[in-house]
Formats: C-alpha cells, sequence, structure tokens
C-alpha cells in the first residue's frame, strides 16, 4: 500500500515535467525498437530455415562419398568409394532404413536449348527419388523404370531452367543439350526455392542414374546416397548402426579415417543458423548501445532532477521519509520512465515490422519473444540508470536540503 | 517533553571550526508555547533542526518524549519526525505541483495509516481556515493560506509537538496575526509549540521566551505567570 502511494508520487513528477520525461524516454525508445524489429526478424528468420531444414526432411539423412564433406560444398567425381552396391546393403541390411536414393550430383553442368544456356545441377537417380525428397513434378512425368533399363536420354527440370532455357514456354517433348548430349524433357519439378543452405534448388536437372552412369560420367560411383527413416527417432542409433557396415564394406581398419560423411538435420540446422548469427551479433550490438545511452541519459537527467529538487527532498525527509522512501521514489521514477519507453519502443518497432514486411513483400508474425525482452531489457536498464541518483537524492542532508 | 542537557554543534569549514550552539541547556514539559529567539544566523535554525531531528549535536544529550535522541539511526529519526513532530518553515515548504490537500497528505504518505488521506487532509483543512481551497495549487494561495496549508500539513500525524521557525517572516502583518491565532489556538488544545523567532512582538505571544546570542542562551523567562507555573 505505501508502495503504491510512493509509485503514485513518482507518476506525479513525471507528468510534471513532460518534455524532460520524453527526452529520458528516448534512448530507451530507440534501444526497445530496434530490438524488438531484430529479435523478430532473426526469429522470423530462424522458423524459415526450420520450414527449410522440415522440407529438407527430420526422417533422414545423407551419405556423402568421401570424408570431411562440408555443407553446401559440391565433391568432384575423383572420390571413387560410395557405389550403388552400399545404397542396396544399407536398405537391406538397417532395419529401421525406409528406403533410400542414390544419387551422382554435378554442380555448373553446363546445358543449351538453341541460342538460351544456363548452368545446372545436374542430377542423376533412380525413380524412388521424388519420394525420398518429397519433390514431385509440377507437370509431366518423372523417370521410370524402363528409363532407367533403357539408359534414356530424359530429363526432368527445374523451374529456373524452364526460365533460362525456355524463357517460360511449355518444354516438354523438346530438347535440351546436357553436357552437348541430347535429352527430351519429359517433365517440371515443382518449385522448391533455396536450400538451407543457400542452393537454387530451382536450378536442377534430372536424369536416369544409368544414364549418368553410363552415358554422361562414364563412371559408375556414387556422390551421395540419401537415406529415410521408417522411425526418425531412431536416426542416432541407425547411423550409429550404419558406420560399421560402411566401414567394413570399404574394408577400412581401425583407426583409419571414415572414407564417408553423414550429414543429419540437426547439421543443416545448425550451419543455416551460423550464417545469420554474425550479422544478428551487429544489430544486437547497435540496439545495446542504443539501450546503454539511453540509461546514460536516463542517468545524467536524473542526476540533474535531484540537483532540482533538493527542496522537494528536504520536505519529504522534514515529514518523516526515511533515506529508502526517497530512494525507492527515484527509482520507481526512472523504472516508470524506462518501461513506458519500453512500451512505447515495442510498439513502434512491431509498426516498424509491419512496415518493413509490407516494402519487402514478407509476412510479419507477431511473437512474444521480442516484446518481452525488450520490455526486460528497459526494466533493467531503468533499474542501472536509476540507482546512483536515486542513492544520491537518499543520501541528501535534510538540512542541506531545506536550504 | 524536551529535555536538552549540554548541546553543542560545531561546523568544521575551511579547516576552520565554528562553534554555533554552545553548551546549551533548557527544559520544555508538554504543553507549552516557548519562542527561542535571537539574531539572525545565530544558531537558532541549527537549534531547531537538532531538536527537529533533522540534525544532530556535535555532543550533548537530547530526550524527546522520554526518549534519547543521540542512539537513534536515520531511520528511527525519520520515523520519530513523521510520528512525533510536525514542522512550519518561514518559507512554507510546499510542494509546487501538489494540491493543497495532496501537499497536506505527505506526512501520511511516509506512515503506516493509509485509509481516508483525502478526508484527513480535508478536515485538517477546514481547521486551519481553508475548507474552501483544498483544490488549490499553492502558487494559487496568498502566502498566509499557503502558511496555513503548511501548518495542516504538520498536524495531519497528529504530532506531539510542532516546531516553528520564522513562521511569520515571509507574511505580511495581518496574516502574520492570523498564523499565531492559529498557534494560539493549538496551544490552548494543549499541543507543545516551539517557535523560533527573532520579532520580539510573536515572541511576546508565547508563554516563555528563550534567549540567545552568539550560540548561549543569555536569558530564559515568562511572559505569561499561568504558563510559567505550569514549566516548573
Amino acid at each position: 500500500m505505501k508502495f503504491f502511494r510512493m509509485g503514485k508520487q513518482a507518476v506525479a513528477a513525471m507528468g510534471d515535467n513532460k518534455s524532460r520525461t520524453f527526452l529520458m524516454m528516448i534512448g530507451i525508445i530507440i534501444g526497445v525498437a530496434t530490438l524488438t524489429i531484430i529479435v523478430s526478424s532473426v526469429l522470423g528468420a530462424k522458423a524459415k530455415v526450420m520450414k527449410k531444414v522440415g522440407k529438407f526432411g527430420f526422417d533422414q539423412f545423407v551419405v556423402h562419398a568421401g570424408s570431411g564433406k562440408k555443407l553446401g560444398v559440391f565433391r568432384t567425381l575423383d572420390v571413387t568409394t560410395l557405389t550403388v552396391k552400399d545404397a542396396e546393403a544399407i536398405e537391406a541390411e538397417l532395419s529401421n532404413v525406409r528406403e533410400v536414393t542414390p544419387q551422382i550430383n554435378r554442380r555448373d553442368v553446363s546445358v543449351k536449348r538453341g541460342s538460351l544456356s544456363s548452368y545446372a545441377i545436374l542430377v542423376c537417380a533412380n525413380p524412388n527419388w521424388t519420394s525420398v525428397w518429397k519433390t514431385h513434378t509440377a507437370r509431366g512425368r518423372f523417370i521410370s523404370d524402363e528409363d532407367i533399363s533403357r539408359l534414356a536420354r530424359v530429363a526432368v527440370i527445374g523451374k529456373t531452367m524452364v526460365k533460362d532455357l525456355f524463357e517460360d514456354q511449355d518444354p516438354i517433348g523438346e530438347q535440351i543439350l546436357i553436357n552437348n548430349l541430347p535429352f527430351k524433357v519429359i517433365g517440371i519439378l515443382e518449385k522448391r526455392g533455396t536450400s538451407p543452405v543457400g542452393v537454387d534448388m530451382d536450378g536442377r536437372i534430372l536424369i536416369p542414374l544409368s544414364t549418368g552412369q553410363k552415358r554422361v560420367f562414364n563412371h559408375d560411383h556414387l556422390v551421395m546416397i540419401k537415406v529415410a527413416l521408417k522411425d526418425p527417432t531412431q536416426l542416432d542409433a541407425t547411423i550409429k548402426d550404419l558406420r560399421p557396415l560402411l566401414r567394413e564394406r570399404h574394408h577400412l581398419q581401425d583407426g583409419m579415417a571414415d572414407d564417408f560423411t553423414i550429414t543429419t538435420p540437426k547439421q543443416v540446422m545448425a550451419m543455416a543458423s551460423k550464417v545469420s548469427s554474425s550479422f544478428t551479433l551487429f544489430l544486437v550490438l547497435v540496439s545495446a548501445i542504443s539501450l546503454v545511452v539511453g540509461a546514460i541519459v536516463i542517468a545524467n537527467i536524473m542526476f540533474v532532477g535531484v540537483n532540482e529538487r533538493r527542496a522537494e527532498i528536504g520536505i519529504r525527509r522534514a515529514v518523516g521519509a526515511r533515506k529508502q522512501d526517497i530512494l525507492i521514489q527515484f527509482l520507481i521514477e526512472s523504472l516508470f520512465v524506462a518501461i513506458g519507453g519500453g512500451i512505447i519502443g515495442s510498439i513502434l518497432g512491431l509498426l516498424g515490422l509491419k512496415g518493413l514486411s509490407f516494402f519487402m513483400r514478407a509476412p510479419s508474425t507477431l511473437m512474444w519473444q521480442p516484446i518481452a525482452l525488450g520490455l526486460l531489457s528497459a526494466l533493467l536498464v531503468g533499474l542501472l540508470a536509476g540507482i546512483q541518483p536515486a542513492r544520491k537524492a537518499a543520501g541528501l542532508n535534510p538540512v542541506d536540503a531545506l536550504q | 517533553m524536551i529535555e536538552v542537557d549540554g548541546l553543542s554543534k560545531v561546523y568544521v569549514k575551511d579547516n576552520q571550526e565554528m562553534s554555533v550552539l554552545e553548551d546549551i541547556c533548557f527544559k520544555i514539559s508538554e504543553g507549552e508555547f516557548v519562542s527561542i529567539m535571537a539574531p539572525s544566523g545565530m544558531g537558532k535554525s541549527t537549534l531547531l533542526n537538532i531538536l527537529g531531528c533533522l540534525d544532530k549535536p556535535t555532543s550533548g544529550a537530547y530526550t524527546l518524549d522520554g526518549v534519547s535522541v543521540e542512539g537513534m539511526d536515520d531511520d528511527e529519526l525519520s520515523t520519530t519526525r513523521n510520528k512525533k513532530i510536525g514542522f512550519v518553515f518561514q518559507s512554507f515548504h510546499l510542494l509546487p505541483r501538489m494540491k493543497a490537500w495532496e501537499n497536506v497528505t505527505l506526512p501520511l504518505i511516509y506512515s503506516d495509516t493509509d485509509s481516508n488521506m483525502r478526508e484527513k487532509a480535508i478536515a485538517a483543512l477546514n481547521d486551519v481556515g481553508l475548507g474552501d481551497r483544498v483544490e488549490h495549487l499553492p502558487r494559487e494561495l496568498s502566502g498566509g493560506q499557503q502558511q496555513r496549508v503548511a501548518i495542516a500539513r504538520a498536524l495531519i500525524n497528529d504530532p506531539r509537538i510542532i516546531f516553528a521557525d520564522e513562521p511569520t517572516g515571509n507574511l505580511d502583518s495581518t496574516s502574520g496575526k492570523e498564523v499565531m491565532k492559529i498557534f494560539k489556538e493549538l496551544h490552548r488544545n494543549g499541543r507543545t509549540l516551539v517557535v523560533v523567532t527573532h520579532d520580539t512582538e510573536i515572541a511576546l505571544q508565547s508563554d516563555r521566551i528563550i534567549e540567545m546570542k552568539d550560540g548561549k542562551i543569555v536569558a530564559d523567562r515568562t511572559t505569561n505567570p499561568v504558563s510559567a507555573e505550569v514549566a516548573k
């Protein structure tokens, strides 16, 4: 009750000098507004990444040929450790494996059609590629078993390729040159955008694995095997079983490094969040600096206020205010100013976010975390900025203050 | 009520000791109306601050209402000021942004009783004849009215004793008389009053005058034989 009464005194003091109160708030307002925008964007971006990783699939992982494969970096074909037989063994011997799809991938493969040309990510795969990658054809058909057995020169192309080679005209049934070999376009892949690590998934061209091995690369070894699981919660256990299986098949002695690399969705996620973290850190630093400046402004104006209000402090002390009553009164004032600034800053930040998402045509979602963080940091700033001036006010000698 | 024995106050300024009060001894009984008279700047405000628990003496004993003040810490002094003492200052010392009734409630904010603050304040303002100025800000009131608000504030917690420091010093003679009239009424109702003044006319309205010069008591006399009896 007494606290409530003193809160009222503090609010009255704030209203007493509105322009000063606003000045005290402005640093906090800017700091909290930027913080709200930053945290919202970062969380939004993170949610986006999660969505993309979700597309990659939490029920699957990838085995790449060679050791130390890095995410987003494509292997050349000179690593000859992974074979179709390995893929078949994985599917046959590991009980939690639903299906596997062996692939040869190659980046920057030149493709042409008449005077138009582009560079594609060439993926040589089997018919079950669509179910493992959860990517289907938007139009036309996918590679069939017959295409595999006939080493057919057929291709399924992504939306970027349609744009680059056909200028958005209907490509189905048309011919394109891949590595100067003619292929017939039989289907178009549905749009997938960029991968979590920034690869254009619509720049892909798929051809039958057998065709790739025999006719394009003259090379039987695989670049990767994608493994889909029955029970995604057993992912770690499955990987644990897979390693000795492949090591044995590859005749690796104890102490020798794996000649393959396993990439899990978790690793993809970690990689994707690493990309934005340094930029985020910079932005957080900016808002932290404005909060610190806000704190300094509040502290300075509070010090001036304490000097100007010596008489008031003296009067309050004379009628029985204890040191701690004065301390609390001034602390409440700085807290209220800071929280007021925090609330205004949050609102401005959310409005700014709305404006940003309008200009960037990206949907903005209202999240509680940035608001909570903004208000919490405002509270902290108020407390830290107010403590010294409040102590000075409380420490004034009542006799001196009254003179 | 009040008992001071060997009270002294020494200020140190620029490495020079300045004695403001020297060996002050007196007693004030409950219900007395006492004036402390001295020329300006002769330590009487310092004495009043010490008596009012705002300041501490350099040495000497002070007992207020049977309790020794020297042993009190800052919080206890604050509580004593809040509960037992009412102050009236020369320059009123009202908070400018607060209405009359809010100024009057100020001591209540720091005490435990918190019910009906406004009603209590209005009653106190009625007692000093300002029932129609409850919602006014200090700057909307005359000096005499402001001082009466200050008196209402001093009385709101029903203190045992009122200390007034030149209460009529900033007032014209009519307002001064009004203030003194209120003081005399308080005295009649049994309240203990200590008024510091340099004005003989004011001092003569009390029933005992303690005269000081150069930090020492030079005279202590009664002006009213009836009160003098009480003093003994």
